[in-house]
């Protein structure tokens, strides 16, 4: 999140979209409520009207998968009725910079489509800026018709309050209503929160989702203060954490890219590839030569590249969750680790998913409870005489059994002590991982192919008299020191690239550092085990409690909290400002606040260049170039555009491009998909949670108390689709895809109505994913009926929009 | 002074961790149940159940409204179950709380009659019906917690503030700001009066009609109307008493006379 949880009390205005916070977010709607009572409006954009909704004061329906049309028509209606922030747009965006003339856009389809070997790309050439030499060139009024400004107001100009209408099957009026409220945080001083989730992210266009909640947020200028921001509340409670830590398969640490041998054979190759010339990803090789020098030690010298020669890397293909089980049912992987994951349940087509897991060889399961991918050979309808498949299940830590750090959504690493021991020869995951090198390298020392960056990798964490591995040890290499004498670094600005620093992940450096000028023995701890509860300015920023990357930065942007003159856009919440001689603020500047040689403060016209110093060109981005080193190149187009769902009722009433022409499909058995307009599944579906039952239920279907709130998978429909059917409350239900099909029960409720697209009325299916044939509580796996294809850019499954049908059992 | 517990309905997000914290604190076993199609398992309050949330969505032409109402015993005043027990088994205490004695004091006088059940205007207490030797069971306002001074272990788990523990005086003059400053509550604080007023006290800002929750009652306490009666009893008793003695006198007298003037009367000749 750009902001932090704290700070939604400042927020005037929310528009939460594809969230559902009173049940997958509860702590959220705390002080989603705090700024309520104080007034704030809220407005909740959801198929279903749900907990969160029941607080709105607008709910607005839609249906699933038309984000895009929805967020839109507010952008088009914002500059129709001229309800935007001019000055915001103007100089923190790159609305004033000029497209090349080769940039075009017809009937849904950008300029660069290709086809090789029947399958469909952009050659993204023609989305670049115009530039004379280095640089781009701008038209400050706005009016040239090749700027990005001008190429914008075109594009959303097709999504009229009426055409959105038409698609969301949203009505007319909620959605003037809606927009009209929303583009009050347009007005300077006036903050809005834009809060999404995985009903944003869960499509075959998910990315473009989120790009087009970022377009909403910088219009009215609302990226970077106090109350504004763009806030995806994580999944999970550490997620964030595990992506930092380069869970992803394209990141290594702290989203340094993973090389690809394609692009980077050698380390010179790959800092020039990865490397802008500005922007503060220009220090990129600071960071990754640190990251080498934690990882290799001494080993790692100028001379080797750091041993970048020793990192494994990828051929320039996709190794997502989903091309793994691909790569499964091809036979191209042979084992399989399944930490504290349970695909079988939450993998999409799931039912597939977990056929393609009898071709393993083996499999380790990690998890608090033998869950349903951990006992996959005897799910029910499986044979287990005929499954091959050996499997190793390690009884793993809970949570309050292991110490360590989680980082939430508002970035806050936050150190956790044990309170429990774990029970029986559970075993923190730490020491599963310890353990698990330590059986490799020992395979290893008597030789094999490559040993060098197995028996040469930093393992030093243990410690003496102890059987758990030395945390201390590992958060001091996480965090980045000084190669000499072991100096622990308090910023990343402290980073070379000459290897004389080691950092494991860039961008936590400073949360294992104790300030030396604290004076509170309290408090003169590590960063990231600090509770300070002092909040000075009353903006409910608390700088010492814990530690948020980057540099204890609690709100990013935080230039454009200012206008580009260095004074606050609200006097009343003043967040960063230039006094005359210097910048103040109780947070930590997001910009070159002082210059990097004189130290000097830089004054506001200097600073208002590049608000975004993330980004090569300093601005924020309504059209996503293509040259940019470092700046993600969207693979379906510099700008959203609507796309129906892959599986969809309808036919595409915005253009003639039915779905994302890029979105990743797969073959043979993930490949089953059911036709525009379907009448064998004619409803759309969507999955959902519930409170009770957290992701896979893994841990909460073995909790009794929640069983007995929650104990039994269902299906939501509406009345009238009950009434159609014949079904009643509780009766037993058949919900099929063209994948599979499943049995629950069925819940009829007017929280999920029909909504009219193109004139016909459209059925909604709201279904809870969370349940499985082990535990307390057991039912059928909601995910087996979802569709196997996937956002181009990161590979997010589309759980949240696609085809069913239903009958009664 | 008396506690009490502010339940403001607007903040409740149904979440149940009062529920679970309820259960949690005081021991109390999960029991199985069944899908319910209003999510609100399990479906009433009982023996092992001594707090619910219930789900209340209601549908006003296309419009729609959902709010979540924690149940739980409103810890009355002037507690009709503590009236209605012969054995005295239930009692009000200083802190607020009514609690049943048997469980908290440990001082067994309940004889199993359940008058109290009937008596109650909220229907709160509840029998264990699967026991060989059954006792009465509801919610006890974390007794041992709030006379160490803690708050109620639901209270400790609400997320958003939507109950509020404290002195119970300043929770109703809190509850009156609310109402007061906001024209989107209902202009009324539940529990103030209703019954003769209790510990919990409800504000909302949907009808509370809508809610389930019974308004058109009286403001007397239970207890009081028996006491309408039987406040007469020591006049009833002493008068009834001075009003046969009157008529025995009298009728003493008048037999008395009678027997005087029967033998004294003149007899008179036949004719």
């Amino acid at each position: 999140m750009t902001n932090h949880f704290e700070d939604y009390v400042n927020s005037d205005y929310f528009l939460i979209i594809g969230a559902n916070p009173a049940e997958a977010h509860p702590m959220a709607m705390r002080h989603i409520g705090k700024a309520k009572a104080k007034g704030a409006k809220i407005i909740v954009v959801d198929p279903r009207f749900t907990k969160t909704a029941a607080h709105a004061d607008i709910y607005v329906p839609l249906r699933p998968g038309t984000d895009i049309p929805f967020l839109y028509g507010l952008i088009n209606y914002a500059i129709q009725n001229d309800l935007y922030q001019h000055e915001y747009v103007l100089n923190y965006t790159n609305a004033s910079y000029l497209i090349s003339p080769d940039y075009s856009f017809a009937d849904g389809v950008f300029s660069g489509l290709e086809e090789k070997d029947g399958k469909l790309s952009y050659n993204n050439k023609s989305w670049s800026y115009q530039t004379d030499g280095e640089d781009i060139q701008k038209d400050p009024t706005l009016q040239d018709p090749q700027c990005v400004w001008q190429i914008m107001k075109k594009h959303v100009s097709r999504y009229d309050i009426k055409t959105v209408s038409n698609v969301t099957g949203t009505p007319e009026d909620t959605l003037k209503k809606a927009y009209a409220l929303y583009c009050k945080s347009g007005k300077p001083e006036v903050s809005g929160n834009l809060i999404y989730v995985l009903g944003i992210t869960q499509h075959s266009y998910g990315s473009q989702n989120t790009r087009a909640t970022c377009m909403v947020q910088l219009l009215l200028g609302n990226v970077g203060l106090p109350g504004g921001g763009l806030n995806p509340q994580r999944g999970q409670s550490n997620v964030q954490g595990a992506c930092d830590m380069g869970m992803l398969w394209n990141n290594v640490t702290g989203y340094l890219k993973v090389p690809d041998a394609t692009k980077h054979a050698t380390y010179e190759e790959y800092l020039k590839a990865e490397t802008p010339k500005t922007g503060y990803w220009s220090n990129t090789p600071k960071f990754m030569t640190s990251t080498l020098k934690a990882w290799y030690g001494e080993k790692a010298t100028k001379e080797n590249g750091f041993c970048y020669d020793w990192l494994p890397k990828t051929e320039g293909k996709s190794h997502s969750h989903m091309d793994s089980y691909a790569g499964l049912e091809e036979g191209e992987i042979k084992g399989v680790f399944c930490w504290a994951e349970n695909p079988s349940v939450a993998g999409p087509d799931a039912y597939h998913e977990v056929k393609a897991l009898e071709k393993a060889e083996w499999m380790v399961c990690v998890d608090v409870f033998e869950n349903e991918t951990a006992a996959f050979w005897k799910r029910p309808g499986a044979n287990p005489a005929d499954i091959k498949t050996e499997v190793f299940l390690l009884p793993a830590a809970h949570i309050y059994e292991k110490e360590g750090t989680r980082t939430n959504s508002s970035r806050d690493v936050q150190w956790r002590w044990k309170s429990v021991e774990p029970p029986g020869q559970a075993k923190s995951d730490l020491w599963i991982a310890d353990r698990l090198f330590k059986a490799i390298r020992k395979e290893y020392a008597s030789g094999g192919r490559f040993t060098d960056p197995i028996m040469n990798l930093t393992w030093n964490y243990d410690k003496p008299g102890q059987d758990e591995p030395d945390l201390e040890k590992i958060a001091i290499e996480l965090n980045g020191f000084k190669v000499e004498d072991g100096t622990v670094l308090g910023t990343f600005a402290d980073l070379k690239d000459d290897g004389s620093t080691a950092c494991g992940v860039w961008i936590y450096a400073g949360y294992y550092y104790i300030d030396p000028k604290e004076t509170d023995p309290l408090l003169k701890v590590p960063a990231t085990k600090r509770h300070g509860t002092e909040d000075k300015t009353g903006l409910a920023i608390y700088p010492k409690w814990t530690f948020a990357w980057p540099l204890n930065r609690r709100i990013v942007y935080n230039r454009c909290s200012s206008n580009p003159a260095g004074q606050p856009w609200n006097p009343k919440r003043p967040y960063i400002f230039w006094d005359g001689a210097k910048w103040v603020t109780p947070d930590v500047p997001d910009f070159g606040a002082k210059d990097a040689k004189t130290k000097e403060p830089n004054p506001p016209e200097k600073t208002a260049q590049a608000p975004f110093i993330m980004t090569a060109d300093g601005q924020a981005h309504f059209f996503v170039p293509s040259g940019l080193i470092s700046t993600s190149q969207m693979k379906e187009g510099p700008m959203p555009e609507h796309y129906e769902p892959v599986e969809s009722p309808v036919k595409n009433p915005i253009s003639k491009q039915q779905s994302n022409p890029v979105a990743k499909k797969w073959k043979g058995e993930f490949s089953k998909l059911a036709e525009v307009g379907s009448k064998d599944f004619p409803y759309v579906a969507t999955t959902v949670h519930y409170i009770e039952h957290y992701q896979t239920g893994v841990r909460t279907r073995n909790s009794p108390y929640l069983v007995e709130l929650m104990p039994e998978q269902f299906a939501t429909i509406s009345p009238s689709l009950a009434k159609q059917l014949g079904i009643k409350p509780g009766d037993d239900i058949i919900v099929s895809s063209a994948r599979a099909e499943i049995n629950c029960k069925a819940n009829v409720l007017p929280i999920v109505r029909p909504l009219v697209v193109n004139g016909s009325p459209v059925e909604i299916v709201s279904l809870p994913w969370s349940w499985g044939f082990m535990g307390l509580s057991k039912g059928a796996i909601g995910n087996e009926l979802t569709p196997f294809v996937a956002c181009p850019n990161v590979t997010v499954p589309e759980y949240k929009a696609f085809l069913v049908n239903i009958r009664k059992a | 002074m008396p506690k009490g517990v502010l339940v403001d309905v607007s903040r409740c997000i149904g979440c149940r961790s009062c529920q679970v914290a309820c259960k949690s604190w005081n021991d109390l076993p999960a029991t199985p149940t069944v899908f319910s199609n209003n999510w609100d398992n399990p479906p009433s309050l009982n023996a092992t159940n001594w707090t619910r949330v219930g789900y209340h969505l209601i549908e006003k032409g296309d419009q729609l409204k959902w709010r979540f109402v924690k149940t739980q015993c409103m810890h009355c005043e002037e507690p009709a179950c503590e009236s209605a027990c012969f054995t005295h088994s239930f009692v009000k205490t200083e802190s607020g709380a009514v609690i049943y004695k048997p469980t908290e004091l440990n001082q067994d006088y309940c004889v199993g009659c359940r008058y109290c059940m009937i008596a109650c205007p909220f229907s709160v207490p509840k029998f264990e019906w699967d026991k060989a030797f059954p006792f009465v069971r509801k919610c006890k306002f974390c007794y041992d917690r709030i006379k160490e001074g803690v708050e109620p272990a639901c209270v400790s788990a609400c997320l958003t503030g939507c109950l509020k523990f404290g002195e119970k005086e300043e929770l109703l003059a809190e509850a009156h700001q609310r109402i007061d400053s906001n024209p989107n509550y209902i202009k009324r604080v539940y529990g103030e009066k209703e019954y003769g007023g209790t510990s919990w006290m409800y504000i909302s800002d949907v009808p509370f009609e809508d809610l389930g929750f019974k308004t058109n009652v009286s403001e007397k306490s239970i207890p009081s109307y028996s006491w309408d009666i039987l406040k007469w009893t020591p006049g009833i008793f002493v008068g009834w008493g001075a009003i046969l003695t009157a008529l025995y006198t009298y009728n003493k007298r008048r037999a008395e006379v009678h027997h005087e003037e029967e033998m004294y009367a003149p007899v008179q000749d036949e004719e």
